[in-house]
């Protein structure tokens, strides 16, 4: 008898929700997870005396509780978690700035259609054809690949708007440079446009504690500190795990939720790694401002999405860090959150891992440093000048992002090939998360609910 | 058990699975997926939860038979009836 039915490797979003999931039917299942805490790339540290959350600007997926068929509440039932007791704050309103443009979104779809007419009057027939396709579309059905760009060219007169509406989708959900695929434009687009942007009442700590709990509860196991060194693999099976330590614990069934390019090393899984690495990574600056002077900057927006060029390129950028185009974030300005003070505004920019990789230590925080003030001066341009008045300020980057979650090269939506069946080279090992194919918390969540039902509830 | 406790064995499991549940105009010979809404992991919560309860293998071509309430008690009768 094996120690374990299942073993999850991953303590992230994915792997709770995988735990939970396989738990709540009684499997005896262990997650091991290498960091002393859980949340991978959404997690949360403390300095002085402030949580601050390493990657949540929003959740996305917005429903109210009676929405049944909504992805974010037939996760909350997969999960058997209480949506109703799960409080919420939807976003103001967020923004989509280019030069001499700008379209703004809220959770209500009709504004977009409302900017779009305003600043696009030739696209709104083409826009509105748009709409359709995306609520017909069934992103979920094996499919090749499709260029998103070029149905966009098809249906939509003016190249800028393509490039606009592609900015929030790509920034919050493509693991490939230039294009992305159809199916996960689809998937972004009601995720973002349609239903859009709020955030739990407490901080992403209260929503993983929530987790954990609900976890153990339904009697799942988890250990931290408990980094996997070894996939033991037979042939065609495996057997379990070795953990950094020496310790050999043995499964039924693994899921890894640590990426392909890393399982396949933990695995000796004979893949082509190059093609499963992705190459977009981000660096993300948390400032915390003094109260008093959030009406010295523009500060009525959830998140602006920003672009100072002509056209946007989503691509891994030459130098360190791209700061033409960028997200800025308010977490505080979501509809019925008390202020506090300081508050934060959160800036995200593309990265390239190869460049912070070479710095050498010395280097590495002159680096930050230097590349901030450039960002900041970018972001300055949009809502202000607020450099003077930071009274707190962190950055991490594509070295950090790699050094807590394991993802190869730092690449925050993983893979740019997914694996949407979840399987491996082995029979009884499966992935989920990023590489599966969802992407952000709820996407993350439903791949992990998703592989537990394919793979591991239908069988026996 | 009698026919009246399965039925509220299967009410209790949708109502724990969907809090949303709303059972009353519910129809013993409608559908329960399109009156109550549910999908089909839904679906599978249910053949789950009677696995977990009763030990109970309900082959996936077997589904069908719990499509309303009242196939669910004529399905589950013979099979619960020693519970
Ligand atoms: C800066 C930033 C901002 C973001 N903002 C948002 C946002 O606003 N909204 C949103 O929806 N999403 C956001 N995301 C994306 C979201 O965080 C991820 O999509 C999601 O958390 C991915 O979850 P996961 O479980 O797939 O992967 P991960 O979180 O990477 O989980 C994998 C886990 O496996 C562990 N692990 C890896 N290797 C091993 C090993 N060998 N042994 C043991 N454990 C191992 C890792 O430590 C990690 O905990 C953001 C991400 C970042 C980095």
């Amino acid at each position: 008898m094996a120690d374990y039915q299942l073993i999850i490797i991953g303590a992230g979003l994915s792997g709770l929700a995988a735990g939970i999931r396989a738990a709540r039917f009684g499997l005896k299942v262990l997650i091991v997870e290498q960091h002393w805490q859980p949340g991978g790339l959404n997690s949360f540290y403390f300095r002085q005396g402030h949580l601050l959350e390493t990657g949540l600007h929003a959740m996305t997926n917005y429903a109210p509780p009676e929405e049944k068929r909504a992805p974010l509440n037939r996760l909350f039932r997969q999960l058997r978690l209480s949506r109703r007791s799960f409080r919420t704050h939807e976003q103001i309103c967020s923004e989509i700035v280019f030069p001499d443009r700008t379209l703004r979104f809220s959770n209500d779809p009709d504004l977009l259609t409302e900017d779009i007419s305003r600043e696009f009057p030739g696209a709104a027939d083409g826009f509105r054809r748009l709409l359709d396709m995306v609520r017909d579309y069934d992103p979920f059905a094996p499919a090749p690949w499709r260029s998103a760009r070029r149905f966009l060219d098809g249906v939509l007169p003016d190249g800028r708007l393509a490039d606009m509406l592609l900015l929030p989708l790509m920034v919050y959900g493509n693991s490939e440079e230039e294009d992305m695929d159809l199916g996960q434009f689809v998937i972004m687009f009601r995720a973002l446009f349609l239903e859009g942007l709020f955030r739990p009442a407490e901080t992403i700590k209260e929503f993983l504690d929530m987790l954990v709990d609900h976890y153990t509860a339904f009697g799942g196991e988890i250990r931290f500190r408990a980094g996997v060194k070894r996939i033991l693999r037979r042939g065609d099976r495996v057997d379990g795990v070795v953990l950094h330590n020496g310790e050999r614990i043995t499964a039924g069934s693994v899921l890894s939720t640590a990426g392909i390019p890393a399982t396949a090393d933990l695995a000796d899984w004979d893949i082509d790694r190059s093609a499963y690495r992705g190459k977009m990574s981000f660096m993300e600056t948390i400032y915390l401002l003094p109260l008093r002077r959030g009406a010295s900057i523009r500060n009525d927006r959830t998140i602006i999405f920003f672009n100072h060029g002509e056209h946007f390129a989503y691509r891994c950028p030459g130098e360190a860090l791209e700061t033409s185009w960028g997200v800025i974030c308010f977490p505080g300005n979501f509809k019925g959150l008390p202020g506090t003070d300081p508050f934060q505004v959160r800036v995200t920019n593309a990265a390239n891992y190869e460049v912070w990789k070479a710095a050498a230590p010395g280097e590495y925080e002159m680096m930050k440093e230097r590349w901030r003030e450039r960002s900041a001066d970018q972001v300055g341009k949009i809502i202000g000048n607020f450099r003077q008045d930071v009274v707190y300020v962190d950055s991490f980057t594509p070295m950090t992002i790699e050094r807590f979650t394991a993802k190869a090269g730092g690449a925050v939506y993983g893979s740019p090939v997914k694996l949407k069946d979840g399987r491996t080279h082995c029979a009884n090992l499966f992935i989920a998360g990023t590489d599966q194919g969802y992407l952000g918390i709820v996407g993350a969540m439903l791949s992990g609910v998703t592989i537990i039902n394919r793979h591991l509830l239908r069988q026996e | 058990m009698t026919r009246n406790e399965i039925k509220n064995v299967i009410l209790e499991i949708i109502e724990d699975i969907d809090e949303e549940a709303d059972f009353d105009s519910l129809e013993a010979d409608k559908p329960l997926r399109d009156q109550l809404d549910l999908d089909s992991m839904d679906f599978l919560d249910i053949v789950m939860e009677l696995r977990k309860r009763y030990k109970l293998q309900i082959p996936e071509e077997e589904y069908p038979e719990l499509s309303t309430l009242n196939s669910c008690v004529n399905y589950l009768e013979p099979k619960l009836k020693d519970f």
